[in-house]
């Protein structure tokens, strides 16, 4: 197991869709532990995130 | 004879994230004022670690909910409620890297905190590795954190809990002292990015994801020398030799996480939540994006700046912005009052025609009192 920073872009959509945009998108590396929209460049967001790859116990 | 009164609890929830070097709320501990006042207006406030947390200074509220992030954002979600409780029994988790004579100052600070506050803790344990915490800044400023042992971290949480019967985790990790030399000063100075908070949140959060119970973390450091220049904003974290009390305090009476199972009717779920406080600039955490779908009203504060670049208009999110928390105080008082804020201004416009196109919720129609 072990945690690892990414940052991810993903294309801007309404706010009642982002969310789960933002985990569907970070599901790809691992599992999402914290995570938080830093900036929004016209249509696209960017993400940095820590996610966890492998079981932890 | 008392009068009935048929209104429920305002609740408020503040949130000022951590590591993004929020002016207010970016140090130690100095966004508790803030807290204090919001307690003073709101029946019930939530928030987590980072705003109520100075190192040997903290204020317990009886009206707050001292929630760790992960938990808040489940929360947020809908997915986990709060339990307020009487009190934790509190298990200590160390690192074992952290130096015995280190060790032995933050056991001092936990039986004090037992002897002189009467907190009730188990016996600790010491993890079966070094958790090996790195630090790491971020493009956007943001400082996060890795821990090259979360599964020592996460088997002496569970030694705690089904050991020891600890109900909530306080968890001290040795932290580099080899900090970016710049970026501690300017932290000693009130500014600048928490080189540590990302780190710390890492740590929490995991334990709260694992094993779905409070948790919260205070970094152990070699003491800095002594510096007579240091920004009132940052002096919390020289007082003494750990950042254990407050964590301990806060802890001994955070909410306990409902997961999957119905709220009684004292229990705090997110519907509950009439208003959040966040900094304008940062709205693209998961508890925003989750509230604002909700009937919660977003106020967002302008003047709370940090190195995030996401403020609510960027994201479509309907929030109202103002200037300062002051500001935020007198909007919360207005909103439980039932008033809207535009009568309070000079000028107050007729009103008009709605437009057949789809409007924001807050513009024109009063807010649907049976939902």
């Amino acid at each position: 197991v072990k945690t690892q920073l990414i940052i991810v872009e993903i294309p801007l959509q309404p706010v009642a869709l982002l969310h789960a945009a933002v985990l569907a998108r970070l599901r790809q590396s691992g599992e999402p532990l914290r995570w938080a929209i830093t900036r929004v460049d016209g249509p696209v967001v960017q993400v940095e995130a820590i996610v966890t790859v492998g079981a932890a116990l | 004879m008392n009068r009935p009164d048929f209104r429920r609890p305002y609740t408020v929830a503040l949130i000022v994230p951590t590591g993004v070097g929020a002016a207010i709320g970016g140090y130690a501990g100095d966004a508790l004022p803030v807290a204090r006042a919001l307690a003073q207006v709101a029946d019930c406030v939530i928030t987590h670690p980072n705003v109520m947390n100075g190192a040997s200074l903290y204020w317990p509220l009886p009206n707050a909910l001292y929630v760790e992030g992960y938990g808040l954002d489940q929360f947020a979600s809908g997915y986990w409620g709060l339990r307020p409780v009487h009190q934790n029994r509190i298990g200590l988790l160390f690192d074992q890297a952290i130096e015995p004579e280190l060790r032995q100052r933050h056991l001092q600070a936990a039986d004090a905190a037992r002897a002189t506050l009467g907190l009730s803790l188990t016996d600790y344990v010491v993890t079966d590795a070094p958790l090996d915490v790195a630090l790491q800044t971020a493009q956007s400023g943001a400082t996060w954190g890795t821990i090259g042992n979360p599964g020592s971290l996460l088997r002496g949480a569970e030694q705690l809990i089904k050991t020891a019967g600890a109900e909530a985790i306080a968890v001290v990790a040795r932290f580099p002292d080899d900090v970016d030399s710049d970026a501690l000063h300017n932290y000693r100075q009130g500014q600048g990015v928490d080189p540590l908070a990302g780190a710390e949140a890492v740590i929490s959060h995991l334990i709260v994801r694992t094993f779905q119970i409070p948790c919260a973390h205070a970094p152990a450091l070699a003491p800095l020398a002594l510096d007579p220049t240091i920004s009132p904003k940052s002096a919390a974290e020289e007082l003494g030799h750990t950042f254990l009390p407050c964590v301990l305090v806060g802890l001994s009476r955070a909410p306990q996480f409902i997961v999957g199972a119905g709220l009684r009717p004292t229990d705090v779920g997110s519907s509950q939540v009439d208003a959040l406080i966040v900094p304008e600039s940062a709205c693209g955490g998961s508890a925003v994006l989750s509230l604002s779908q909700t009937r919660t009203r977003i106020i967002a504060v302008a003047d709370n700046l940090t190195r995030m670049q996401v403020p609510p208009a960027a994201l479509g999110i309907d929030a109202i912005t103002v200037s300062s928390y002051l500001e935020a105080i007198g909007s919360l008082v207005a909103h439980r009052a039932g008033l809207d804020p535009l009568a309070l201004r000079a000028q107050v416009l007729p009103l008009s025609a709605a437009r057949s196109e789809t409007i924001g919720r807050s513009a024109v129609f009063p807010t649907p009192i049976f939902v």
